[in-house]
């Protein structure tokens, strides 16, 4: 660390602070700069988050959607495939900004833990309460540790390359793997009307969606691609490599946009 | 000022108050040719039009569909489809639902002009009065509804059960299955992500003094603020989260050792057997007299059977025109009821057995206007298809599907 920085105490105050201007600033002191200073935290974090959960969570219903509104969609193929591409989009970019402007390794934690707790205010509003859907039926699938692992990839290794290599395959890998205590229960099987289903597939039956009939899930059907008998560590893989490719896209990007002078001026 | 505002503010109020609730299912919003030639559903009833929570409703009839299906529309014969419900969500839960007696939990396919049976179980969940359809949803067409009546349901919802037992043996709530593993695990990993940001966000201020060392060491240097603890927190992290979900896995393992995947195929559904050629008939001409709300047919019928054919019905677009000379008084299920009571005229008489004799008839109702299957003559193809029902003298009905081109007539 630099001799210059010292989380939590009274930042240098500017030079020019106390100078005679025509316009005078309204800081004239260090603890009013102090003070001026943790506003702008107390603003900004809570505003940033809340302002990167509803983007995500538009975000991911827009490209994601039914995958990962309903227990029954969440298959072993698919849903391991398309989510975590999907949701790659913002801790990359958030993660550029956070880690080049402030040297804050927090991008992907932060967009996933805002993206999760957005989810929750959306499933419970509009799924449960405004639509009736019971809320373990639509509960949110959870990604937040999977966004510490490539923030600590990232500090630990400081390089983009490896935090891709690494961070980003570990978040397309596991996605299947740490959500697998909450699908659990719904994958228990059911023999119901004479038919073999899972609980997840019966709420889906049970629980009335006139715009989803049984054919429109998009779900593992039989198929000879597996590892073995195995599907999910081959989707697994798979999933890994598609998201470092887009997470390097997108931190590709994220170099992009915080080079704009915009960006600087909101800053 | 302030009294603009009012103004305003009480004008949008009362345009809200002139709004009625949307409670229907977009009926009459498809063209009108295309609800004729899709689907035809008869003797839709329902077991109760008023309920209790936990209550059962049952939902029973017959639909065929149409040989007269556009061919530029997937169709259920060679795509998929499914018996689903119209209703307003999940404020019944689906108990069962067959076709022919075969279970519907899956994808079936339904040939073009065949009949089937269907049965559908709900069990009442949320209070409220409902406009309940069956539906046929087809892959690559979309939803076709059938006949729909209102239904209320009363009591209180805290009261509402739906248990089942799994092949494990477990009875299960499935109102609240799982939510208890699923509130741990969110909440485990939201602790941990909060704790890792803590660890960087704890002593405000941080951003400004951060970017302002940022910007003064510049990129090169500017990873000299991280410090050793950090890496060493990082790595505690890191491996914290790796031990986790491995072991968070191999405990719901242990947990839940029988699982199976997601289960999903489509079931085989014979229709039910013909019903012999005892009647044909063949189009001659069919006119649709606008001003007279008029629908003409005229076709040649044939009675192969052994008792004399009278026609009772004339159906489509789930619009019943009755000739009330045969059928006498027919009794609307509720108000809505899409049903023309004297709404056909039959000219032709009774065919005899063995003869072929040309029947006219007229299907004229007001409700030609009100479905707003009026704008038959606007589609772009203007073919038309309808379900005639014939009773001969014991009373026995035979049902058969007429159709082709329609021909308007505009004075």
């Amino acid at each position: 660390m630099s001799a210059g920085y010292i989380p939590g105490e009274s930042p240098e105050i500017d030079d020019d602070v106390n100078e005679d201007r025509y316009v005078e600033s309204a800081i004239t002191t260090r603890d009013e700069q102090l003070t001026a200073y943790k506003n702008i935290d107390l603003a900004t974090i809570p505003m940033l988050f809340l302002l990167f959960g509803g983007i995500s969570v538009f975000l991911f219903a827009l490209t994601v959607g039914d995958w990962d509104f309903w227990m029954d969609w969440r298959d072993r193929r698919w849903w391991p495939l398309v989510t975590p591409f999907s949701l790659i989009v913002l801790p990359a970019v958030l993660g550029v900004f956070m880690w080049n402007k402030f040297r804050l390794p927090l991008g992907a934690t932060f967009a996933t833990l805002s993206f999760v707790a957005a989810s929750w205010v959306s499933r419970y509003t509009n799924f449960h309460n405004f639509a009736g859907f019971p809320l373990n039926f639509v509960s949110p699938s959870t990604w937040v540790g999977l966004g510490v692992l490539i923030d600590c990839t990232l500090l630990i290794t400081r390089s983009w390359f490896a935090t891709g290599f690494v961070g980003a395959f570990l978040f397309g890998l596991l996605t299947y793997t740490i959500n697998w205590p909450i699908f659990a229960p719904f994958r228990i099987p059911v023999e119901y009307n004479d038919t073999m289903v899972t609980v997840a597939d019966l709420m889906g039956y049970m629980y009335i969606r006139t715009a989803i009939p049984e054919y429109v899930r998009i779900i593992e059907a039989s198929t000879l691609r597996t590892f073995g008998e195995a599907v999910t560590p081959l989707t697994a893989v798979f999933a890994g490599f598609v998201t470092i490719l887009n997470y390097y896209l997108w931190v590709w990007v994220g170099h992009k946009v915080i080079k704009s002078g915009w960006m600087d001026k909101v800053i | 000022m302030y009294k603009k505002i009012g103004a305003i503010l009480l004008c949008a109020i009362s345009l809200f108050s002139f709004c009625e609730l949307a409670l229907a299912h977009g009926e009459k919003a498809q063209q009108a040719g295309l609800r004729m030639r899709t689907m035809n559903w008869w003797d839709v009833e329902m077991s109760t039009k008023s309920l209790e929570i936990n209550e059962e409703l049952v939902i029973t009839g017959k639909f065929s569909p149409s040989e007269w299906w556009p061919r530029h529309m997937a169709n259920p014969q060679d795509g998929m489809a499914f018996l689903n419900i119209g209703v307003a969500g999940p404020v019944f839960v689906r108990l069962d639902s067959r076709v022919n007696g075969l279970p519907m939990i899956r994808s079936a396919q339904f040939q073009l002009g065949k009949t089937y049976d269907f049965k559908i179980v709900l069990k009442a969940r949320t209070p409220g009065r409902y406009h309940v359809h069956p539906v046929i949803s087809v892959e690559g067409t979309g939803p076709i509804i059938g006949p729909a009546y209102w239904v209320e349901i009363t009591g209180d919802p805290a009261t509402f059960e739906n248990k089942i037992t799994t092949l494990t043996g477990e009875v299960v709530n499935m109102e609240t299955h799982g939510m208890g593993q699923i509130l741990k695990w969110h909440s485990f990993w939201m602790v941990v992500g909060v704790l890792w940001m803590a660890y960087w966000l704890i002593k405000i201020p941080v951003l400004m003094p951060r970017y302002k060392e940022v910007m003064r060491l510049g990129p090169r240097h500017a990873n000299e603020m991280i410090t050793v603890k950090d890496m060493i927190v990082a790595g505690v992290f890191f491996g914290a989260v790796m031990v986790s979900i491995a072991g968070g896995y191999f405990y719901t393992q242990i947990q839940y050792p029988t699982t199976t995947p997601l289960q999903t195929g489509e079931i085989e559904v014979p229709p039910l057997p013909d019903q012999g050629d005892v009647v044909q008939l063949e189009l001659i001409k069919a006119r649709y007299r606008i001003p007279g709300r008029s629908f003409k047919v005229e076709m040649n019928v044939t009675n192969n059977g052994d008792s004399a054919l009278r026609l009772g019905e004339f159906m489509t677009a789930n619009v019943r025109f009755i000739n009330k000379d045969v059928m006498g008084t027919v009794e609307r299920q509720d108000e809505l009821d899409l049903i023309a009571l004297e709404g056909l005229q039959v000219k032709g008489g009774a065919v005899q057995p063995g003869e072929t004799r040309k029947v006219t008839l007229w299907a004229e109702d007001a409700l030609w206007e009100t479905m707003r299957l009026t704008s038959l003559v606007y589609d772009p193809d203007s073919r038309f298809a309808a379900m005639l029902f014939f009773f001969d003298e014991d009373g026995n009905r035979y049902h058969l599907e007429v159709g082709g081109q329609m021909m308007p007539t505009f004075s």
